[in-house]
């Protein structure tokens, strides 16, 4: 049991950490909430008034660049989240069968993911260049001509998903790898004698054994992607038009470009929203499979 | 036998590959900061630089890198040591004494999830009401938003692992909270508050969402630098790649020095 002077001492102890982040977070989030209820706009000759609901109907139902900066945000959320999964499953698998050099290549292979993003996307734009960029260097010289990466529109949302897969997939590779080998060996080993092997073996065994830890990951990158902006910033500025534009990056624009902080404030309610709906049920799923 | 050397081959030759994928680009502004003007526009593009120009350097670090570089050490290392102040304490008493239950620890794990953004545009609103944008003092406020519940997180985890018995026996010996905190805690925690600090510091080194706004012309991150660069009329290939070297070289320091604890750091102690 604590006593009155432990109980007392604990306060005082989280008193400043809480109340700054209170200052930080909650207080300035429930303003952005009461603006986001009304036409706040700068510049704008219309006095400020109670709106309603009006900005958050005509996000869902009018405007259809949100709706585009939607679609495209969760299109990097789901190829971003799938290939990286997958891409780090095959390294950390690799790096888990051999025997020697793993430390080493692991923190080889680890360096973008401790790099600024903003250093990741300038070697994309070098990368990416169409005309001087050593990528469609290479493809010329594979017979293949090479599209103009971050200034087409079919091209310029796949160079944000390539730059950002380059540089977190080792982060789930350090992820899944800390799941592999934290697996009991006594269950893997039952497994095999009982006939366990290849894709049952994987199927049945492996992925309910690493799942949780993994999970995690997966979670972390799903937020992550969700909040695609950095890259964006640096690879195209949501262009070419607004081809790559995500939904933080959009609502950045509204803000600081177009000067709309309501609206801009009842966009970033619906992300904060959808953001945590996806991640209750994540982790419910996961939660589901570990017991199942 | 022989099957098996081949096996052995093919993932060395998979993992090698791999290896050479995630370190291309990084050869290629290493590359790029020593070559010389003419060497960027031709095609095909120079792979190797005929001589080593080591201008680009200078050049950036006088174009307002080395501004950059001050600015992004002065808030970075700031913003650590606010967390560390505010963090380990709170992170004794979530650990020790259950403060706020489960609710406190879940709400200060949730602001991982925030999208900056929707802090960003209030914040912004709030503080150019009180004069904080373009400050020292309004990046570092703002970088608490990730950097506090990221080292209060760390640091619960460390101090849940240390035993308890000594705690106790000062306890019994007449200490009071506070004092088994500074005197005990702090001391065997310290590899924990290492490991919080450098995460800190690196990760406040490496934001550009937050700096970005809340910068202007009398503060200035290197991530800001460099994105100036990368925005301009005439885009400087040679000097942003100098500038992109200086930025990553902290970053990379402190990681080979957290080799051990990086998954950790990297997924806010979720994983061990």
């Amino acid at each position: 049991m604590l006593g009155q002077q432990e109980r007392n001492a604990a306060r005082v102890m989280v008193l400043p950490a809480v109340g700054l982040l209170f200052l930080v977070t909650i207080a300035p989030l429930l303003f952005s909430l009461g603006v986001s209820f009304t036409n706040l706009q700068f510049g704008s000759p219309q006095p400020m008034r109670w709106i309603g609901l009006d900005n958050y109907l005509k996000l869902v139902t009018k405007d259809a660049r949100f709706l585009d900066a939607l679609w495209h945000t969760l299109l990097l959320v789901g190829a971003g989240v799938v290939t990286q999964t997958v891409l780090g499953y095959i390294i950390a698998s690799l790096l888990f069968r051999i025997r020697r050099g793993r430390t080493i290549l692991l923190s080889a292979i680890l360096i973008p993911s401790v790099i600024s993003q903003v250093v990741a996307g300038w070697q994309g734009r070098m990368i990416f260049n169409a005309s001087y960029g050593p990528l469609n260097d290479i493809l010329a010289r594979c017979g293949i001509k090479g599209p103009a990466w971050l200034a087409s529109q079919q091209t310029a949302l796949t160079s944000i998903f390539l730059t950002d897969t380059w540089q977190w997939t080792p982060f789930l590779a350090l992820i899944i790898l800390a799941a592999l080998q934290s697996q009991p060996h006594d269950i893997v080993e039952a497994a095999r004698l009982d006939g366990a092997h290849g894709w049952s073996m994987f199927r049945f065994v492996t992925v309910p054994l690493i799942l949780p830890v993994t999970g995690i990951g997966i979670l972390l990158r799903g937020v992550d992607l969700f909040k695609t902006f950095d890259l964006v910033y640096i690879l195209t500025q949501g262009g070419p038009g607004n081809s790559s534009e995500t939904l933080t990056f959009f609502t950045y624009v509204q803000g600081f470009k177009f000067f709309n902080p309501s609206y801009a404030s009842a966009m970033s309610f619906i992300q904060l929203i959808l953001v945590t709906i996806a991640a209750k049920m994540f982790l419910s799923f996961i939660r589901r499979q570990r017991s199942a | 036998m022989s099957k098996r050397i081949t096996m052995d081959v093919l993932k060395w030759v998979t993992l090698m590959a791999f290896v050479m994928l995630f370190l291309f680009p990084f050869f290629w502004i290493v590359a790029s900061s020593l070559k010389s003007r003419g060497e960027f526009f031709t095609r095909p593009p120079v792979w190797f630089p005929a001589h080593l120009d080591w201008s680009n350097y200078p050049d950036s670090l006088g174009r307002g890198a080395l501004k950059g570089l001050t600015d992004s050490f002065i808030i970075a290392f700031s913003s650590m040591m606010i967390s560390l102040l505010l963090g380990a304490p709170a992170a004794y008493a979530i650990a020790r004494f259950q403060v706020g239950r489960e609710h406190l620890a879940f709400w200060i794990l949730s602001i991982r999830m925030f999208p900056p953004i929707a802090t960003i545009l209030p914040l912004f609103v709030i503080f150019r009401f009180v004069g904080l944008v373009d400050s020292y003092s309004g990046l570092v406020l703002s970088y608490t938003v990730f950097n506090l519940p990221f080292a209060i997180w760390i640091l619960k985890g460390f101090i849940e692992d240390l035993p308890r018995e000594i705690e106790e026996a000062a306890k019994v010996d007449g200490a009071r909270p506070l004092q088994i905190f500074h005197m005990i805690v702090i001391p065997l925690a310290a590899p924990g508050i290492v490991v919080a600090a450098l995460f800190t510091f690196i990760f406040a080194w490496n934001d550009f969402a937050y700096a970005v706004i809340f910068s202007g012309s009398k503060v200035t991150p290197l991530p800001v630098v460099i994105a100036q660069f990368a925005g301009g009329h005439e885009i400087l290939w040679g000097q942003i790649s100098a500038a992109a070297i200086i930025a990553i070289a902290p970053a990379l320091l402190v990681a080979t020095f957290l080799q051990k604890y990086l998954t950790r750091g990297l997924t806010m102690g979720a994983i061990k």
